[in-house]
């Protein structure tokens, strides 16, 4: 069934959630083929502002291309409870996320966000599938991401096609961000992801982490708002989550201007290994 | 080496109650937000501006480079420097002389001055003795000695100090100061009720007429100056219980300035500067002069700008006839009404070492486009709102016009600038 799912309000996290939680069925992965559209909701700038502070953005009536991908992850949640996917975003790993932010958006602008999945393909350690998402004002579309999510042990036709990496050399970082051992608290608390990775330790050992790992949009929500004030008005912002960051850490951050940007990677503390590799382009 | 400086724009965010609409908003936020609108406006985006100077009186301690911070936040180079003052109410004012200074001296061709406050998000600190405690506990080298030091906390030691608006050689607050100089000079409750409503009516005016279109960018959903009541009236504010000078006092809520939050900026440059910028110069910064008075001594805290009037008056050879605009802070009405009856008094100038009564101010030059009585009072910010509003109505008047600006502080001190139209 193609078509769209018309929410008039957010869906619940928490069952959504559970149902996520649900080993995925072995054998050929499926993937849902419609869209998830949501009603544009009233925000509470509360949560805006509480949002901003907890990854260093400035308060400002606009925002940024992050915090729209945090409203539409609760659709990425939702489309992956559905019966019909047999990839389930508990297990799935982010491993890259781009998003373009068309023009200014106002905090107070109602968007109707969509969500869809796609482009399910082989890799060497299972499935990746994207969850395109999109932001409109209206009909004008303001905003749009994709977020690549690796399924570990799932299954898709054809050859793995090899992910092309972002690049990265070792350098001095030019600034050094100590990441509390709550911060993952203080992220759930405004992305509103429930996943406990984030926040148990021993959630995150079942994973196979020693320590809770920040979430990766608090990481790439952080860069961003390290060149905040260097933003073009319209801009695309892409991220390669390499590895994770077990909580507390200090991590090293590096940015570097381009061409049409920048350049800006998160480091170990030293700056020899990336957690995660961002650019920033101005969109046209 | 002395350079003509003209203020060329000026931005701020809508002003508000405190514990209103930017309740979730920091200082940072708000003058990044007031930057912001002006860059903006002025095409300054990226631009390496000579110098921003701001301040807050409600200063977090970690906001200790509140201003640079905002600029790294703010569309403006990084490369632009930026450093904090801060002088009470009068903070907006005293950074755009500390500009306007260093432009007139040739140290720089370009220069923005500001102030921001909020009321909401004041800093809150543990009590004196409990960070004496705690700083001992943090020096001991080891555990016993850290357990030894933090076994004095007491119960008492762990309630939050709250920033006090007291004067702290009086212990009296700005409202009880005034209302002590409100009796001594005897202001009637109704001629401050009718300074406070044609404050409120000036400032719906000029909002009204779209003068405030390019001084004001919106912030959190407010467009205008939420204190604003446009239908205010003097049998609205007659009603009001007196809150400051006990049962018998005439100071309410209504003539008193709320506490606000809020932040503003002004923009200043050399002409030449202006020209480049394609920007046009509203008015010229003339002169500044900083007075205080005595008040553990009895003085009269909020009068201090009358003595810093006189002598810029007679530093420039000129009287209130010369002013084409007044511009007075409104802390309370009762303080300009008292500022007023002040300039006429001879022996209170006298007493004050000026040569003799300022003089009589016509009242329909005294804040025509309203003031903080209105707009509201986020203190540093005060300042900063007034030299751009004033400006504007000096060049609406056409060059040569003047215009006075009078700003009350705390410790007894008040500043005050002249400008004129170019």
């Amino acid at each position: 069934m193609s078509g769209v799912e018309r929410l008039a309000t957010a869906p619940g996290m928490g069952k959504a959630f559970a149902r996520a939680l649900l080993p995925g069925t072995r054998g050929e992965g499926r993937i849902p083929d419609h869209t998830v559209e949501l009603a544009p909701q009233r925000l509470d700038p509360a949560r805006l502002a509480d949002y901003s502070r907890v990854c260093h953005f400035t308060l400002r009536d606009r925002v940024p291309a992050t915090w729209i991908h945090v409203l539409t992850f609760p659709l990425h949640v939702h489309l992956l409870g559905d019966p019909r996917s047999s990839i389930r975003l508990v297990g799935a790993v982010h491993v890259s996320n781009t998003m373009t932010l068309h023009r200014p958006v106002d905090a107070a602008e109602p968007l109707t966000l969509a969500v869809r999945v796609e482009n399910l393909r082989p890799h060497a350690k299972g499935a990746l599938i994207d969850l395109v998402g999109e932001a409109r004002v209206g009909d004008e579309r303001v905003w749009d991401g994709v977020s690549t999510y690796l399924s570990p042990g799932a299954h898709a036709p054809g050859e793995p096609v090899p992910v092309p990496r972002a690049s990265f050399a070792p350098a001095d970082p030019h600034a050094l961000w100590r990441l509390p051992q709550d911060l993952g608290r203080q992220y759930r608390r405004v992305s509103q992801d429930p996943n406990l990775i984030h926040t148990s330790r021993l959630a995150a050992k079942a994973f196979g982490f020693a320590r809770p790992i920040i979430h990766g949009m608090w990481t790439h929500a952080r860069a961003l708002a390290a060149l905040e004030g260097r933003l073009p008005p319209a801009y695309t912002a892409t991220a390669s989550f390499v590895k994770p960051i077990l909580l507390p850490a200090t991590v090293g951050f590096r940015a570097t201007p381009t061409a049409d940007g920048h350049e800006a990677a998160v480091t170990s503390s030293d700056g020899a290994k990336p957690f995660l590799l961002m650019g920033v382009q101005r969109a046209s | 080496m002395h350079h003509n400086v003209v203020v060329v724009g000026g931005n701020r965010i809508p002003f508000a109650k405190a514990g209103g609409p930017y309740t979730q908003a920091s200082a940072h936020d708000m003058l990044t937000a007031a930057l912001d609108g002006l860059i903006a406006r002025t095409g300054l985006s990226g631009t390496r501006v000579g110098e921003v100077a701001a301040g807050a009186v409600l200063k977090h301690p970690n906001d200790f480079n509140l201003t640079r911070e905002a600029v790294l936040s703010s569309a403006l180079a990084p490369e632009t420097p930026a450093c904090d003052l801060q002088q009470a109410c009068a903070t907006g004012l005293e950074t755009t002389m500390y500009i306007a200074n260093k432009i007139a001296l040739g140290q720089l061709d370009s220069g923005i001055a500001g102030g921001v406050d909020s009321a909401s998000d004041a800093p809150i600190t543990v009590s004196d003795p409990l960070r004496r405690i705690l700083l001992r506990a943090n020096a001991a080298r080891d555990l016993k000695g850290r357990v030894a030091a933090l076994s004095r906390i007491r119960p008492a030691h762990l309630a939050p100090d709250a920033p006090r608006v007291v004067e702290p050689r009086t212990g009296l607050s700005m409202g009880e100061h005034q209302a002590r100089t409100t009796a001594r000079w005897e202001i009637a409750r109704e001629d401050q009720d009718r300074l406070a409503v044609a404050s409120h009516h000036a400032l719906a005016a000029a909002w009204e007429r779209g003068f405030f279109d390019d001084l004001v960018t919106p912030y959190r959903g407010v467009t205008r100056d939420a204190i604003l009541r446009p239908d205010t009236s003097l049998e609205r504010l007659a009603t009001l219980k007196p809150v400051f000078g006990g049962p018998e006092g005439t100071m309410t809520a209504g003539n008193s300035t709320a506490l606000s939050d809020g932040a503003a900026a002004v923009l200043l440059g050399t002409e030449e500067w202006a020209r480049e910028h394609h920007l046009t110069p509203w008015a010229r910064v003339v002169d500044a002069q900083v007075a205080a008075v005595d008040h553990p001594g009895g003085a009269d805290l909020l009068l201090a700008p009358v003595g810093a009037t006189g002598r810029l008056l007679a530093r420039q050879g000129l009287t209130l006839d010369d002013i084409d605009l007044l511009e007075i802070h409104e802390a309370f009405a009762a303080t300009v009404l008292a500022t007023l009856k002040a300039w006429e008094d001879e022996d209170y100038c006298r007493g004050l070492g000026l040569d003799g009564a300022i003089g009589r101010a016509d009242r329909s030059r005294i804040n025509v486009a309203g003031s903080s009585l209105a707009a509201g009072h986020p203190f540093a910010a005060t300042g900063a709102r007034i030299v751009p509003t004033l400006a504007k109505l000096l060049h609406e008047r056409g060059p040569g016009t003047r215009g006075l600006i009078s700003v009350c502080a705390a410790g007894g001190q008040g500043v005050v600038a002249l400008l004129e139209a170019v």
